[in-house]
């Protein structure tokens, strides 16, 4: 069985939010519910200040504390490495986002990061907490693996795609959108990626050139040392970085 | 009144109410209900008052819950998620955990010099606890789908299961501990069993609640192998403040109006001992977990710099804590109701804000560099006030409701 994850390259990555933009389109996210992120923050000081970015999408851990907190089993890692939350079980405890050590999670009622609020303005008849004017077709969402427009009061997140990757045939080492036979399969962020800094396949499968990219580009993960395993990796080469977790200054 | 009698009495409780309505009409009824029957008394006020004050913020969350739903708080995804809802329930249930310890003082450690607060102590400690699950029930997404979904889920790997199993199981013993009080059944097997069995259950209920905040390694404010302890000691030194607090209030805040026994123990130096012991030892804890905080360098407790400087942290620390250590420690102070009464109410409202603080401390700092550009800000919204508020005027409704038709002054034939 699969073990699905990502390869990130910081060399690549040129903050141009395409990977954002696209899964906003694909999973029906709301402004500020970014279930993919680029975060940008600088280092240094004048005059030799640096701004960076970082690709954030949910880590799919191998280790998921959001998993482990989870009082109903709502959130629950699949066989083949997904993070996923059923919303039925979901009852908006957000004990998940306090364990979650990367802030990828969001409760679906707060108030709208900008104004006017989409909620109210396409508005919902039945259990969707709204009704976006485009969406993935009906038959595409499934709430027991959190996918699709969600209803009131509960956590949503990124599911790696997996109503495209889990229909991905047996066996498939990597997923690329350069491939004809596997591009459908591929998450939305990794396809819409305009340097093709995003690589998405088998971390199981030593042949994959996600497997491969990480021995041999010395892949590294984020907040490793809190032992939650992510099963994206990063490329940080000699110009990227991945963001210290040390995240203001102690004086 | 027997036992057997009283228990078939709860069991009719219901049909008698019904056939009252009848024979009375609703506006009598209604009547009977707003002043508890029989003449007035402070608890009467105090019901009336409360049940205005539950009934308006009950109206006023309720609306903002339809109309904006959770949207109507100032918490969010990427700051800070919990909020004033949750440290408020974090407040009431340690209470009552603390209300448990105190009456259990007498009824299973053998303190009887304590057996007359005893009574009162289980009923308040019923009434926070009711206070702090009202309040987290308010706050959550689907508070009926817990019902199920957390049973059938059986996550053994999550505190908070764990917490909901021994809070429940908590509660049922609790109730019926206070069934077998209230019938005057202090001292039979069953009823010793169940003072011991609720005892226990709220030990390792309130330490859940800590594992809840205190195994979670990814927020170095919160994580702490020893928060149990910590909870624990807190939890008894509130227990203790709401005790004397709402014993005073019970007697019109004067020593002379308390029965003999009663005023013994309230002029004595065995309780504001407990109480001085209880408070040194939570200023012990402060101070060590903020010098650790100011000290470290781990990540996570820059926030240590933030609480030192703001004013609620020294309200808490000296007002809340230090001077009603000095008054409960002075021989001359410490038997004087109105120091009394005062330390109660300082301790109460510090341990109030104390809770609120450790909740919201614990998420501000953002978990990586670029996630924020400093600390997260955070002040409830008036919706979250208002759920507080709901605990608050439910305790006090609660406990009016118990001191005017439940006799909480009462106690076993012996002592």
């Amino acid at each position: 069985m699969a073990k699905w994850g990502m390869v990130i390259d910081l060399e690549k990555c040129t903050g141009c939010q395409a990977c954002t933009a696209a899964c906003a389109m694909e999973n029906n996210r709301q402004p500020g519910e970014n279930w993919q992120d680029v975060i940008y923050f600088t280092e240094g000081e004048y005059p030799s200040v640096q701004v960076k970015w970082f690709p954030r999408p949910c880590m799919h851990c191998e280790n998921p504390s959001c998993v482990h907190v989870c009082p109903t089993r709502a959130t629950y890692k699949t066989d083949e490495g997904f993070v996923l939350i059923d919303w039925d079980r979901c009852i908006g405890c957000k004990y998940c986002m306090i364990a979650c050590p990367y802030g990828v999670r969001f409760y679906t009622d707060e108030k709208p990061l900008v104004g006017p609020d989409i909620k109210t303005v396409f508005k919902s008849n039945d259990e969707h907490s709204w009704n976006p004017p485009w969406k993935m077709p009906d038959s595409r969402e499934d709430w027991k693996h959190g996918v699709g427009v969600q209803p009131r009061d509960v956590v949503s997140k990124c599911t790696f795609c997996y109503h495209r990757v889990s229909k991905a045939p047996k066996g498939t080492p990597d997923l690329s959108e350069h491939d004809p036979k596997t591009r459908e399969y591929t998450p939305a962020c990794v396809v819409a990626c305009p340097p093709t800094a995003r690589y998405f396949g088998d971390l199981d499968n030593p042949e994959s050139e996600v497997s491969k990219m990480i021995s041999n580009k010395n892949g590294v993960r984020l907040l490793d040392q809190l032992g939650n395993k992510p099963q994206v990796y990063y490329l940080t080469g000699v110009g990227g970085a991945v963001p210290s977790n040390r995240a203001i200054k102690k004086t | 009144m027997n036992v057997q009698s009283q228990e078939r009495g709860y069991v009719s409780m219901s049909d008698t109410l019904i056939a009252h309505w009848k024979d009375v009409g609703t506006r009598a009824l209604l009547k009977e209900v707003l002043t508890l029957g029989g003449e007035r008394t402070t608890a009467t006020t105090i019901w009336q008052v409360s049940l205005l004050g539950l009934v308006i913020s009950l109206a006023i969350a309720f609306y903002m819950l339809v109309t904006e739903g959770h949207a109507a708080f100032n918490t969010n995804s990427w700051g800070v998620t919990w909020g004033l809802p949750i440290s408020t329930y974090v407040f009431f249930v340690l209470t009552s955990t603390g209300l448990t310890f105190l009456a259990s003082l007498a009824m299973i450690f053998g303190f009887d010099e304590f057996y007359p607060v005893a009574k009162r102590c289980v009923w308040l400690a019923l009434a926070t606890l009711v206070a702090g699950f009202a309040t987290l029930a308010l706050e959550l997404g689907h508070p009926f789908r817990m019902l199920w979904a957390v049973p059938t889920g059986f996550q053994y790997r999550s505190p908070m299961f764990w917490m909901g199993v021994f809070y429940t199981l908590y509660l049922l013993l609790l109730l019926l501990k206070f069934v077998k009080i209230h019938g005057g059944d202090w001292d039979s097997r069953a009823s010793r069993y169940l003072g011991i069995s609720s005892f226990v259950s709220v030990v390792i209920a309130h330490s859940t609640l800590g594992l809840l905040f205190g195994m979670m390694a990814m927020r170095p404010m919160w994580y702490d192998g020893m928060l149990p302890v910590y909870f624990l000691i807190t939890a008894a030194m509130s227990g203790a403040a709401f005790a004397v607090f709402f014993t005073y209030l019970a007697y019109g805040f004067s020593q002379e109006r308390m029965p003999e026994k009663l005023r013994a123990l309230a002029s004595g130096s065995a309780l504001p001992n407990v109480f001085a012991t209880l408070i040194g030892i939570t200023i012990l804890a402060t101070v060590s977990r903020t010098i650790t905080g100011l000290w470290s360098n781990m990540d996570g407790l820059e926030v240590y710099q933030l609480l030192v400087r703001s004013p609620m942290y020294h309200f808490e620390f000296w007002a809340g804590l230090v001077v009603p250590f000095v008054l409960m420690l002075s021989p001359t102070l410490q038997r004087q109701a109105g120091m009394q009464i005062l330390s109660a109410a300082l301790v109460m409202a510090s341990l109030f804000m104390g809770r609120l603080e450790f909740v919201v401390s614990g998420q501000l700092v953002p978990m990586f560099k670029g996630s924020a550009l400093g600390l997260y800000q955070y002040a409830p919204s008036m919706t979250e006030w208002m759920l507080a508020l709901v605990g608050i005027f439910l305790t006090f409704a609660l406990y009016a409701f118990g001191e005017k038709l439940l006799d909480l002054s009462a106690q076993p034939a012996r002592a």
